[in-house]
């Protein structure tokens, strides 16, 4: 899941080596940084600890229209965890007290990570 | 009175109980799915008032016998329904449960959807999360999840009807095309206490057979589950369900009584 600037980077890299880098590309930079966006990424953990497995997940990317795509059974990342090595930043972790239960009833599907990266 | 014949059986009825939904594949004729073409989306309550819905739909023998297992004798007949029309691509709805969940350990209701015409995954068909409908939730709070482990996308064929415990989460899906997908959704109401009088062998109440863990539960929740699905298990079946003393202590490994004991 790369971002925009990851994207510019490889392409760059790759004029660079044929000599193909030319002030557009760095005008192409600096629109993406002054355009940047948060992108926003939920993921359900099976409990508190980063390393658990994902029950489920959700991106919200301001960058890409809000056009149907089908349902889909492939996490993007195993946990949490594995997240935060692409890149992304957690900005709210789960606090276990706010997580209604009893003893054998609950209201909640996972502990909710919420993550961001800019694009 | 209508005489309706149970259909499900114990191994049935602990399916629905864990699963929250029973799907019945092509069962209305195609001649009557042809006769929906052209319904208009929206309420259609003369539409499902009319004899031919009533013979053709309500009471086939596999939904009513569905509603007369899990409903019990004198279950209510729908009089009301919806028609759920999509004909343009759209980025599929929120998962929610409707209205107020009903929650609780029994089952008074079973909401069903008829698509008259087949529903592939491009068409945008009703998502649902199998297990669900035992979770006590605030509709509304549910809108941000995007995929969950385990959904299950009802992607079916022309005149199947979905029979669900009303309290299961749902959204219609993504659709992709402009293909007319619809979809009949009304509900049939328990109106006689439980009782264990569905298909069966013998009069002995079996235990709850653990129908397996939900792929988005975590470790504790499969316990939950499972002490939940047993507790409709016994309300169902008509057994008074008497609190456990030893308070879930034997979920995993079982004792005997002292008196018993010899050595």
């Amino acid at each position: 899941m790369k971002t925009a600037i990851e994207q510019w980077l490889d392409t760059c890299r790759a004029k660079l080596g044929e000599g193909k880098l030319t002030d557009d590309d760095f005008l192409r930079l600096e629109s993406l940084l002054t355009e940047r966006k948060q992108m926003v990424l939920y993921l359900y953990s099976k409990s508190t600890n980063m390393r658990s497995p994902i029950a489920s997940w959700a991106l919200y990317d301001p960058t890409k229209p809000d056009e149907p795509a089908l349902p889909s059974q492939e996490i993007p990342y195993a946990s949490v965890i594995e997240a935060v090595c692409d890149g992304w930043r957690i900005v709210q972790f789960p606090i276990s007290k706010l997580y209604q239960f009893s003893d054998i009833d609950n209201a909640y599907l996972g502990y909710e990570f919420i993550l961001e990266k800019w694009t | 009175m209508t005489d309706v014949q149970p259909t499900m059986n114990d191994k049935r009825v602990m399916e629905f109980v864990s699963n929250g939904y029973v799907v019945l594949e092509g069962i209305v004729s195609d001649a009557f799915n042809r006769h929906c073409e052209t319904l208009p989306g929206g309420q259609i309550d003369e539409f499902v008032n009319t004899p031919e819905f009533l013979k053709e739909v309500i009471m086939t023998p596999e939904a009513a016998g569905v509603a007369r297992s899990l409903l019990g004798k004198n279950f209510l007949v729908p009089i009301t329904a919806h028609h759920h029309l999509f004909e343009t691509p759209h980025s599929g709805q929120f998962w929610h449960s409707d209205g107020i969940s009903e929650y609780g350990y029994g089952v008074h209701h079973l909401q069903c959807y008829y698509y008259p015409k087949a529903v592939n995954l491009e068409d945008g068909p009703t998502m649902v999360l199998p297990g669900s409908h035992y979770r006590l939730v605030e509709r509304e709070a549910l809108a941000h999840y995007g995929n969950i482990i385990g959904q299950l996308s009802l992607t079916v064929p022309a005149g199947t009807v979905v029979m669900t415990h009303y309290g299961i989460w749902h959204k219609a899906g993504p659709k992709l095309n402009s293909t007319r997908r619809g979809m009949i959704k009304y509900s049939y109401f328990r109106s006689s206490p439980p009782k264990r009088d569905w298909v069966t062998d013998s009069d002995k109440v079996p235990p709850y057979v653990n129908q397996g863990r939900h792929a988005y539960a975590s470790e504790v929740e499969c316990y939950r589950d499972l002490i939940r699905c047993e507790r409709t298990w016994a309300w169902l079946c008509g057994v008074e369900s008497n609190d456990d003393v030893c308070r879930g202590a034997k979920l995993f490994m079982d004792a005997r009584p002292l008196a018993d004991i010899r050595y």
